[in-house]
């Protein structure tokens, strides 16, 4: 998806000038309620008329008589549509530092590193964003692990962290992986170089990690009778690995096709360890059952025929097919442009496959939370989870649909009509659009 | 913090640079008589805060022999009335790159960079020089080529020793300019190479920064610099458990033979510092947790740009700041853009100010009132007339004079293990001294008179 982010990054661009400074919004603590607003909580319905509470960060109280309690800040939601905020399962926005440590096929140690003051961060915001999956590229066979980061749009990039989420690593099968689009020689092209030689890669790493656990499993039971035992070489590329078979480390699979999709289940279920979660997917509609019995997940784009080769075989019906044969779906950006207007490519789950709207919504909320273990915090509108929120001016998927306001942990860290004040002060301001 | 780092350094890599070696080095360079020197009549600042109003400096063989209000003056040697002066102790550029090759340079040639890349460090084995014939010498890669000395690699041009002078600079730290393990840390004198040792310590440090390898290695990218980096911490852990055991006579224990691993021990084992170079607040946070895991020591951060950013990171890891006094612009600070899009008031990024720029510059004030032990350096710039200059706008940035002369002398001296040779003014130490007309060494249009070197007058 690179060149797609190339290209609309001059549209990006553009809106960033245009989106600016939103005043009072400080981190720190704060106590909002939205009042008399349609409320949907994906998991209990839609509440007309409807109020919700957060208070010290996390929802206090949800539904059509909660009490708001006194001078504490109230937006008022009439005519406003308020949903979980939205998590994007796929992300390359806000990194630094690269994105491929393309050096190598399998370099499971690497590890993305956030880029906190990033303006993506905020304009995902403006699409009501408040939770993303940063993943590494897709040029290495098993490219590092991931971050699972809240849009918390002025905090350092520690903080910035979701606690408690998986750890995630990202594997890729398929054209990327093998350099499909390298214009180097042959012979100058690093290994593997066909599907077959993906499939080699993952088992014989998969083989070293074996060797490495069962090192230390021998040195941890001869330390018992011999303290004098040395301890062994700690190898992080391996220690990985072996983490993945533990399953402390969820695999995150970049994947196009059906072929390629059934390898890597065979090759998870041989080496003892599970595919989480599949990426882009636009296969998957054909082994959904397959996918389903493992026990994977989907992250999907909502379209995307034919935007290259292997993704020939894409249609909008994926979503909604891969849900109706048992498979968690998400949909997601993997694009710092797509990443504002992800409740819209929900919607194309309603409108090809016939999904109802809140299943469709479970794309973009609860459905990519269980993806990226927050779901106990985060996902739906409930009592006890995060005052992570985004406010519609209508229906998410409504064509008129403008986020008005996003909230994470309770904070407004998006505020539209001040962005729109400030935006015309910008425009008539010499310089305002540096 | 000064005085545990000055006892976990070995003292052997000391290098006393004694008067004798005037005579014996460079032989086919032409001699430079040095005198023995008594300054007198004027004030003398022999540490930040000690200070003698009116007194006698003597210099015999390159060395301090007598400081004080009323001390003899031996015979023979040449007398400087410096009435209306004051004599601070020389300064010390805590890291500079001046003088040192890039960790970058072209390898020799294609077929050794070839070699260079084999081995977990860079080192290759060398290649076979023809069929059947002997290996070639092993390449280090210079990005870690981790037992490099800096100090023994110090070769500045006379004009470049001139210009560190003419600021009143007489002791550089020597930090290289990029790499992933560049070498160790060192400490040199500023004097002329005609007829003088340079190098005074050798293995001050350990460098750390997060380069890259050159031609397609891993690592390629910051990101897979950080792994390596950690990486190369538990390959010297592991090397030093395993030479322990092999010295214990422990059955099947036998240390590899990587250079690379080998000369990460000391620095993985807290026997000797890890200097990381970090300026932003994102690496020294990287550093913070490189630190954490790999369980360093005091390590040194050098850069630290935005240091007052990152204060709870640097006293988290028991962190001394090497702080670069080549300040970022202030629009390119972290987090600048919060000010543009979302918590600011006007729509629009604010105008930069004084104070922007005053936060920039008062780092060294702000992490020295956080407790953060601070020493000042020019890496990344040029040392010299222009460092001291950036030291008079740390001051009016709130760095206190007598702190900005500490972080310019006994902090940057304790750091580098040379607390022995210089950074005071006391009997024994080498004679590295700068003399201003005044009582000022960082105000604004005050000449510097006299600058010696090892008892050298420049």
């Amino acid at each position: 998806m690179r060149l797609i982010i190339r290209h609309t990054r001059i549209a990006a661009v553009t809106l960033a000038a245009g989106v600016l400074a939103m005043p009072g919004a400080r981190l720190g603590a704060q106590d909002v309620a939205i009042r008399n607003a349609t409320i949907i909580t994906i998991a209990n319905g839609d509440i007309s008329n409807g109020n919700i509470v957060v208070r010290g960060g996390k929802i206090t109280a949800v539904g059509a008589n909660a009490a708001i309690p006194a001078g504490i800040r109230v937006i008022d939601g009439t005519g406003k549509f308020v949903m979980p905020g939205i998590i994007d399962a796929h992300s390359h926005a806000a990194l630094e530092g690269g994105i491929n440590e393309g050096s190598e096929s399998v370099t499971p140690e690497v590890r993305v590193q956030v880029k906190n003051d990033d303006a993506v961060i905020y304009r995902a915001l403006a699409g009501g964003v408040t939770a993303a999956l940063q993943l590494h590229g897709s040029a290495n066979t098993i490219g590092g692990q991931g971050n699972v980061v809240k849009m918390r749009w002025g905090a350092t990039a520690d903080d910035m962290l979701f606690k408690g989420a998986f750890r995630i690593v990202k594997f890729a099968l398929g054209e990327n992986v093998t350099r499909a689009s390298s214009t180097a020689p042959a012979d100058e092209r690093r290994f593997p170089m066909t599907r077959m030689g993906v499939e080699f890669t993952v088992q014989y790493w998969f083989n070293k990690a074996k060797e490495y656990q069962k090192e230390w499993d021998d040195y941890r039971a001869a330390v018992k009778a011999n303290p004098n035992a040395i301890m062994p070489r700690r190898d992080l590329r391996l220690e990985a690995l072996s983490d993945i078979v533990k399953g402390d480390l969820k695999v995150h699979s970049h994947s196009y096709r059906a072929d390629e999709i059934l390898m890597l289940i065979r090759v998870a279920e041989e080496n003892g360890f599970k595919v989480h979660t599949f990426q882009h997917v636009l296969e998957g509609y054909k082994v959904a059952d397959e996918m389903a019995r493992h026990g994977a997940m989907a992250s999907t784009f909502a379209e995307n025929w034919a935007y290259k080769v292997e993704a020939w075989d894409a249609i909008p019906f994926n979503m909604a097919l891969m849900a109706q044969r048992g498979v968690v779906v998400s949909v997601n950006s993997d694009s710092d442009e797509r990443i504002r207007r992800l409740y819209a490519e929900a919607g194309i789950g309603v409108r090809y496959g016939n999904m109802t709207v809140n299943e469709a919504l479970k794309m973009i909320t609860l459905n990519p939370a269980r993806q990226l273990g927050v779901d106990k915090m985060v996902g739906t509108l409930e009592v006890g989870k995060d005052g992570d929120i985004a406010v519609f001016s209508a229906h998410p998927f409504s064509p008129n649909a403008m986020v008005e306001y996003t909230l994470v942990d309770g904070k407004v860290l998006f505020d539209r009509s001040e962005a729109s004040t400030l935006r015309k002060q910008a425009a008539t301001t010499p310089g305002g659009n540096q | 913090m000064v005085c545990r780092l000055v006892r976990a350094l070995p003292l052997g890599f000391f290098v006393a640079t004694a008067a004798a070696t005037a005579q014996t080095n460079n032989p086919a360079g032409p001699p430079v008589a040095r005198s023995n020197y008594a300054l007198t009549n004027v004030r003398i600042v022999a540490a930040p805060g000690r200070v003698i109003e009116r007194g006698t400096v003597v210099f015999v063989d390159g060395r301090i022999a007598a400081v004080g209000a009323n001390v003899p003056i031996p015979a023979g040697v040449v007398r400087m009335d410096l009435a209306g002066h004051t004599v601070f102790p020389g300064l010390i550029d805590a890291a500079t790159s001046v003088g040192l090759p890039d960790p970058t340079r072209p390898l020799p040639t294609a077929g050794e960079a070839t070699a260079a890349g084999r081995g977990a460090g860079g080192r290759g084995a060398g290649q076979p020089l023809g069929r059947g014939g002997p290996m070639a010498p092993p390449v280090a890669l210079p990005e870690v080529e981790a037992d490099a000395e800096a100090a023994d690699m110090f070769q500045p041009s006379e004009a470049e020793l001139r210009a560190m002078r003419a600021g009143g600079v007489t002791t550089v730290g020597l930090v290289f300019n990029g790499g992933i393990f560049p070498g160790r840390i060192g400490a040199a004198l500023t004097g002329t190479q005609a007829n003088s040792r340079l190098s005074l310590r050798t293995g001050a440090g350990q460098q750390v920064a997060f380069g890259t390898k050159r031609g397609g290695q891993y690592p390629g990218t910051g990101i897979g610099s950080v792994a390596f980096i950690r990486q190369s911490f538990l390959d010297a852990q592991y090397q030093a458990r395993v030479e322990k055991a092999f010295k214990a006579g422990t059955p099947g224990a036998r240390p590899s033979n990587d250079p690379f691993s080998r000369a990460l021990v000391p620095a993985a084992t807290n026997a000797m510092p890890s200097w990381f170079v970090a300026s932003n607040e994102r690496q020294i946070f990287r550093v913070a947790d490189i630190a954490t895991e790999m369980e360093l020591k005091n390590p040194v951060v050098v850069g630290s740009q935005e240091g007052w950013r990152a204060i709870p990171a640097l006293k988290r890891m028991g962190a001394t700041a090497v702080v670069s006094l080549m300040w970022p612009s202030p629009e390119n600070v972290t987090g600048r853009v919060f000010l543009a899009i979302g918590l600011g008031k006007s729509g629009v990024a604010p105008p930069l100010t004084a104070a922007d720029t005053n936060e920039v510059r008062g780092n060294a004030a702000a992490l020295v009132k956080a407790g953060v032990p601070v020493a000042l350096a020019s890496y990344g710039g040029a040392s010299g007339a222009d460092f001291r200059d950036r030291i008079r706008m740390a001051i009016a940035a709130g760095l206190s004079p007598d702190d900005a002369l500490k972080a310019a002398t006994v902090t940057p001296a304790a750091l580098l293990g040379i607390t022995a040779a210089v950074g005071t003014i006391e009997v024994g130490k080498l004679a590295n001294v700068v003399v201003v007309n005044g009582n000022d060494l960082f105000a604004a249009g005050t000449p510097i008179k006299h600058v010696f070197v090892e008892g050298r007058l420049y």
